[in-house]
C-alpha cells in the first residue's frame, strides 16, 4: 500500500493557484489588485474610516516566465494598520481570516486571496509581498518583506526595520510579479476600478494604471457604509442537520429559549404559531438536551411551514438607491439611468438583496454592441466567465424590447449602456474559489429578474420620451424636406402655374400643421411621464419638487426644443 | 424608336399621369389630402376563376393619404413618375438598377433633392412597383426592363419571325441553331410564331441543366416538340413566352419539375395562373393550359424514386411547407375545385413530408442515358399528368 502523506493548506494552493484566480499572466496582476483592495476596504469600513486609496498598477521589466512582463502592484490605504506580530499571518498564511463564517457581507471571507498572491509573486519572482503598516498605536511604521513557508503554511517576516510615515494609520503592500496588463474590457484594470468606484461611492481613489497618467477618483459620499451586524441566523435558512448541530451550542435551555435567542425572527408569538403549525406543545418548556432527533424534526418542520418576517435588512448592506445614482456619475457624464434597490428576501435560504443600475452615456458605448455589464457579489466586482452567471441569465431572460431597447434572441441587449447588478449577501454561492461566477438557482434568478425588470420600466419612461422626440423631430423634418418637392413636381407634372404652386403649398402646411401638432402632444405626454417619475425619485432622494423642476428647467434651456405650433 | 407593345393598351399613360398630378394639386389647393391609390397585389386581393385560368385582381386598394408619415414616398412617386414619363417621351429604356442610379445621380445634382436619396435598390424598386399598380400599367409600358433569365428554347419545327422596330423582318428558325437555344427576351417583342411541321407537345423543364441533358441525347431530333428550361421560378420573359406559344400554337404544354412544395407553389402556379404581386399582369404572363407532368406522387412509388424527408429543421424548407398549408386555405388557385389534382399533390406533401427531385428519373434505369426521356413520353402517352 503506498504511504498517505498529508499536505499543508499552504502546498495545496500553491499547487492549485488556478482556482483562486492566477490561471493567466493577465488573471494574476487583476486578482492581486483586487484581494489588496478588498482587504483595504473591509478594514477600514470595520473602523469607520473613509477610505483613501492610491492604487499603482505599472510594467517595471520582463518576467521570468515566457510572455509576460513584471508588473509592480502597489495598494496604500488609510486604515487601520496591521499590528506588528499580524503581519506573518495575513500574507504569508492561508485560511488565517477574521470574517471566515461570520455572517457578514464582507468582500473577503476564507483568507485565501492576499497569501494567494504572496505565492504567486515568490513563485514567479521569488519574493513575497513587501509590506508597510502602521497603528494609531505606533510611532514609526514597519515594513518588512513576507513570504509563504508552504511545507508548513506559516508566514515568515524578512528584513523587518522600523521607518518614518507621515500616515497616522494604514498599510501599503508591494507586489512584484509576472503578469500582464490589460485595462479594459471584461477582465480589465479599468473596469475593475469604475466597478469598484460604482459601489463604493465613499472611497477616493487615486491610480496609475499601465501607461495612464495619475487619476483621482473623488468619494460622492462621505458616510461609510453601515458594519452590517453580524445578525442570528433567520430560521429559514437552516436545513435539519445544522438545526440540530447549532442547539447543541445552547446547553441545557428550553426549547423555546433556544428558538428565540438562537435565531433573529422569532418571537413569543411566532412559538404560538409554530405549535398551530405542528409543533408539539409539550415540547416547548422541555430542555433542549432531552429532545429527540424525531422531536427536532417536528420542530424543524413546524419552523419551516410558519410564515415568519424576512431575514433582517441589517444582514444585508446595500449601497442605497441615491449613492448609487450619485457614484454613476463618476463612470463619465451619464444620460439618463434608472436605479433600483430591492428588498431583502430569502433566496436558497439566504437573505440577499439585489441592486440595479442601468445608465446610457454620452461618450461611451457604442450603439450596435452588447451593453457593458458591471456584476458585482458583496460590492466586488466579477469580471470573468459571465455566461455561466446568475446575473447575465437574468439579464437575457428579460424581454428589454419591451423597455425600448434593442436585443438579439437570448442575449444582453444592445447599446451604450451599462446594466451595474449587484447581488449582497452573507453567503453567496460562487461556483469557484476564485469567485469569478455566482451559482444560478433559480430564485435567485428571479430574484434579479425582477430588479432588473422595475429598473427596465424606469428606464424606457427616458426612452420613450425620446423616441416620442426623435418622431416629432422626423415628421417636422419630412414636411420641410419633402413637402416642396412634392409641390413642385406635381406642378411640373400638371403644367399648372405658380399661383396654384403658392396655393398647394399653403394647403400642404396646413394638413402636415395638424399632423404634427399631434406628434408634439404624443411627446408632451410622455414627457410629463418622465417628469412625475424624477419627481417620486426626487422625493425619495430628499429634494424639493421645485428642485426637480429647476433642474429640468436648466436643462431645456440648454437643449434646443421644438417649438409647439399654436393651434388654429 | 418606337417598341413593340406587349399589348393593346387603351391607355395614354403621359396623360393619365397628368390627370392624377392635376387631382392631387387641387386637393392641396383646397387643403384637403391628396391620395393615390394601386391595386392591392397580395394573395387576399386575388381571385380565381377556372374559366379565366388566372389570378385577376380583387376590389381591394391600397390608399397612400398624405400625412407627414406619407409625404416622403408621396414625394418619390411624383419624382419616379417623372423620369419615367421623361423615358416614355424619348423612348430611352433602363432597368430597375439603372433608375436606381439614375435617381442617385439626379439627386446629387441638386442638394434640394437630397432627402429623396435611396439608401438601397429595394427602395426605389417598391417605388416603381407602385406607380405600375397605381396605373394598373406593366413596367414594360413604363419602358423598365428586367435582365433575360430562363426560357432557353430548343425544336426542330420552330419558326420565329421577329418584327423589328424599323419593319425589317428577322426570322429564326430554331433548327438551324446547332446546340444553341433561343433565348426569349424579357422584353415585349413582336414575334409569330410558326411549325414547320406538326409540333405534338411543349415540355418545360424546372432544370435548365436536365432541359440541355434532354436536348444533348437528341430529345428534340426524336420527338416533334419545343424543349424549354425554365430555370427556377419562371421570369416575365418565360412567363410571355408560354403565353405565346399557348395562343399562337395550340399545343399541349407540360411541366417537368421538382415534387415538392415550393415547385408546386411558386413554381408551377405562377407559369400556369401568374402571382399575387404581378396581379394586373398575369393575363399577358401565364399559359392556364399547361399541366404537371411530374414527379408526381404516383411516379416516387410506381418507379422507386430516391426520396427525400423534408426538414423541419431547415427554415427554408419548414416555411414552403407552412406556406403549403396556408395555400391550401387562401390560395384561390389551390381552393378551387378545377386544382383538387393539385391540391392533393399538396395535401399529399404536407402529410409525408418528403421531396422528390426531377433528377432522380436518372435512377430508374442509371445504364440508360435516355431513360428519363422514355418515361416522360410514356407519362404523355398514358396522360399520366395532372
Amino acid at each position: 500500500m503506498s504511504k498517505i502523506t498529508k499536505s499543508s493548506t499552504a502546498e495545496y494552493f500553491a499547487k492549485n493557484l488556478q482556482q483562486v484566480g492566477f490561471s493567466s499572466p493577465l488573471k494574476a496582476v487583476l486578482t492581486t489588485l483586487k484581494e489588496a483592495v478588498d482587504n483595504s476596504l473591509d478594514a477600514c469600513e470595520q473602523n469607520e474610516i473613509l477610505p483613501d486609496l492610491e492604487i499603482e498598477v505599472v510594467k517595471v521589466g520582463n518576467g521570468s516566465t515566457k510572455n509576460t512582463d513584471l508588473v509592480k502592484i502597489v495598494v496604500e490605504d488609510n486604515g487601520p494598520g496591521i499590528e506588528a506580530e499580524d503581519l506573518a499571518k495575513v500574507f504569508g498564511e492561508y485560511l488565517a481570516s477574521s470574517k471566515f463564517g461570520k455572517g457578514q457581507c464582507s468582500r473577503g471571507q476564507q483568507g485565501i486571496g492576499i497569501s494567494a498572491a504572496t505565492t504567486w509573486a515568490q513563485m514567479t519572482n521569488a519574493r513575497g509581498v513587501q509590506v508597510t503598516s502602521k497603528t494609531k498605536g505606533m510611532r514609526k511604521a514597519i515594513t518588512a518583506q513576507v513570504d509563504v513557508d508552504i511545507k508548513t503554511n506559516t508566514g515568515i517576516v524578512r528584513n523587518k526595520e522600523m521607518i518614518e510615515w507621515k500616515k497616522q494609520s494604514g498599510v501599503r503592500v508591494e507586489f512584484l510579479m509576472d503578469g500582464r496588463i490589460q485595462l479594459n474590457g471584461d477582465g480589465g484594470l479599468l473596469t475593475y476600478i469604475e466597478g469598484t468606484a460604482l459601489l463604493n461611492p465613499h472611497v477616493t481613489m487615486k491610480y496609475r494604471l499601465g501607461d495612464m497618467d495619475w487619476v483621482t477618483t473623488e468619494r460622492v459620499s462621505t458616510t461609510s457604509p453601515d458594519i452590517p451586524e453580524a445578525t442570528l441566523p433567520h430560521p429559514h435558512t437552516f436545513k435539519l442537520g445544522e438545526f440540530i448541530t447549532h442547539s447543541t451550542l445552547y446547553g441545557k435551555i428550553t426549547l423555546a429559549k433556544f428558538l428565540k435567542t438562537g435565531f433573529s425572527r422569532i418571537s413569543d408569538q411566532s412559538i404560538v404559531d409554530f405549535t398551530k403549525n405542528g409543533m408539539p406543545k409539550s415540547l416547548v418548556e422541555k430542555p433542549l438536551t432531552s429532545l429527540t432527533e424525531e422531536d427536532f424534526k417536528k420542530v424543524f418542520q413546524a419552523v419551516q411551514a410558519t410564515e415568519l418576517m424576512a431575514p433582517s435588512t441589517k444582514s444585508v448592506l446595500t449601497v442605497g438607491e441615491e449613492s448609487l445614482s450619485k457614484s454613476i456619475n463618476r463612470l463619465g457624464e451619464v444620460d439618463f439611468f434608472s436605479v433600483v434597490t430591492r428588498k431583502p428576501t430569502i433566496c436558497d435560504f439566504k437573505p440577499v438583496v439585489v441592486e440595479v443600475a442601468l445608465a446610457r452615456f454620452v461618450n461611451r458605448g457604442e450603439s450596435d454592441t452588447p451593453v457593458q455589464l458591471l456584476r458585482f457579489a458583496n460590492r466586488v466586482p466579477l469580471q470573468f466567465d459571465k455566461s455561466g452567471c446568475a446575473i447575465t441569465w437574468a439579464i437575457e431572460s428579460v424581454n428589454w424590447k419591451s423597455y425600448g431597447l434593442q436585443q438579439p434572441k437570448d442575449s444582453l441587449p444592445v447599446g451604450p449602456y451599462i446594466f451595474a447588478v449587484s447581488v449582497v449577501s452573507p453567503f453567496i454561492k460562487f461556483k469557484n474559489a476564485s469567485k469569478e461566477t455566482i451559482d444560478a438557482s433559480d430564485e435567485l434568478v428571479e430574484e434579479i429578474r425582477r430588479a432588473l425588470m422595475q429598473a427596465g420600466q424606469k428606464l424606457s419612461r427616458h426612452i420613450k420620451s425620446e423616441f416620442k422626440a426623435a418622431d416629432l423631430e422626423r415628421k417636422l423634418a419630412h414636411i420641410e424636406q419633402f413637402g416642396p418637392i412634392l409641390v413642385e413636381k406635381l406642378v411640373a407634372l400638371a403644367g399648372a402655374n405658380d399661383a396654384r404652386k403658392k396655393k398647394a403649398e399653403e394647403g400642404l402646411r396646413k394638413i402636415l400643421g395638424r399632423d404634427s401638432e399631434d406628434a408634439a402632444s404624443e411627446l408632451e405626454e410622455a414627457q410629463n411621464k418622465l417628469l412625475e417619475q424624477k419627481k417620486r425619485e426626487a422625493k425619495k432622494a430628499g429634494l424639493q419638487e421645485e428642485d426637480i423642476v429647476a433642474i429640468e428647467n436648466e436643462k431645456a434651456a440648454k437643449s434646443p426644443k421644438v417649438e409647439k405650433k399654436p393651434k388654429k | 424608336m418606337a417598341l413593340m407593345k406587349v399589348r393593346e393598351l387603351n391607355l395614354d399613360i403621359p396623360k393619365e399621369a397628368k390627370n392624377l398630378a392635376e387631382k392631387m394639386l387641387k386637393d392641396l389647393e383646397n387643403s384637403k389630402r391628396p391620395y393615390l391609390e394601386a391595386v392591392k397585389t397580395s394573395l387576399d386581393n386575388s381571385e380565381y376563376n377556372a374559366k379565366v385560368g388566372y389570378l385577376t385582381p380583387g376590389d381591394k386598394v391600397v390608399r397612400t393619404e398624405l400625412n407627414v408619415s406619407s409625404v416622403q414616398k408621396l414625394a418619390r412617386v411624383v419624382f419616379m413618375l417623372e423620369i419615367l414619363l421623361r423615358n416614355l417621351d424619348i423612348g430611352a429604356v433602363n432597368t430597375k438598377r439603372e433608375l436606381y442610379y439614375i435617381c442617385k445621380g439626379l439627386i446629387k445634382g441638386n442638394s434640394r433633392y437630397k432627402p429623396l436619396d435611396f439608401e438601397g435598390q429595394d427602395e426605389s424598386d417598391s417605388i416603381i412597383d407602385f406607380i405600375g399598380d397605381m396605373l394598373e400599367v406593366y413596367r414594360e409600358e413604363l419602358n423598365c426592363f428586367a435582365n433575360d433569365r430562363g426560357g432557353q428554347t430548343y425544336s426542330q419545327q420552330l419558326v420565329v419571325t421577329e418584327t423589328l422596330p424599323d419593319g425589317e423582318k428577322a426570322v429564326v428558325d430554331l433548327s438551324t441553331m446547332g446546340t444553341t437555344p433561343f433565348q426569349p427576351k424579357n422584353k415585349p417583342q413582336a414575334l409569330k410564331l410558326k411549325a414547320k411541321k406538326k409540333i405534338d407537345f411543349c415540355l418545360v423543364v424546372e432544370s435548365e441543366g436536365t432541359a440541355g441533358t434532354l436536348q444533348a441525347m437528341g430529345f428534340t431530333k426524336r420527338n416533334n416538340c419545343i424543349l424549354m428550361g425554365a430555370q427556377g421560378v419562371p421570369s416575365n420573359g418565360v412567363r410571355g413566352w408560354c403565353k405565346l406559344i399557348e395562343d399562337q400554337l395550340d399545343v399541349p404544354m407540360y411541366f417537368f419539375g421538382d415534387l415538392d412544395a415550393y415547385t408546386l407553389q411558386n413554381i408551377f402556379r405562377t407559369l400556369k395562373a401568374g402571382s399575387a404581386a404581378s396581379l394586373i399582369r398575369n393575363g399577358d404572363f401565364s399559359a392556364p393550359n399547361v399541366r404537371f407532368l411530374g414527379v408526381l406522387p404516383g411516379d416516387v412509388k410506381k418507379y422507386d424514386l430516391p426520396h427525400y424527408k423534408v426538414r423541419e429543421s431547415d427554415p427554408a424548407e419548414a416555411r414552403a411547407l407552412k406556406k403549403a398549408k396556408d395555400a391550401l386555405e387562401n390560395d384561390p388557385f389551390f381552393r378551387d375545385k378545377k386544382n383538387k389534382d393539385l391540391s392533393d399533390i399538396l395535401k399529399w406533401l404536407i402529410k409525408e413530408k418528403i421531396r422528390c427531385e426531377q433528377q432522380s428519373y436518372f435512377s430508374i434505369d442509371p445504364k440508360d442515358p435516355i431513360k428519363t426521356e422514355k418515361v416522360i413520353l410514356e407519362k404523355i402517352k398514358k396522360g399520366d399528368y395532372v
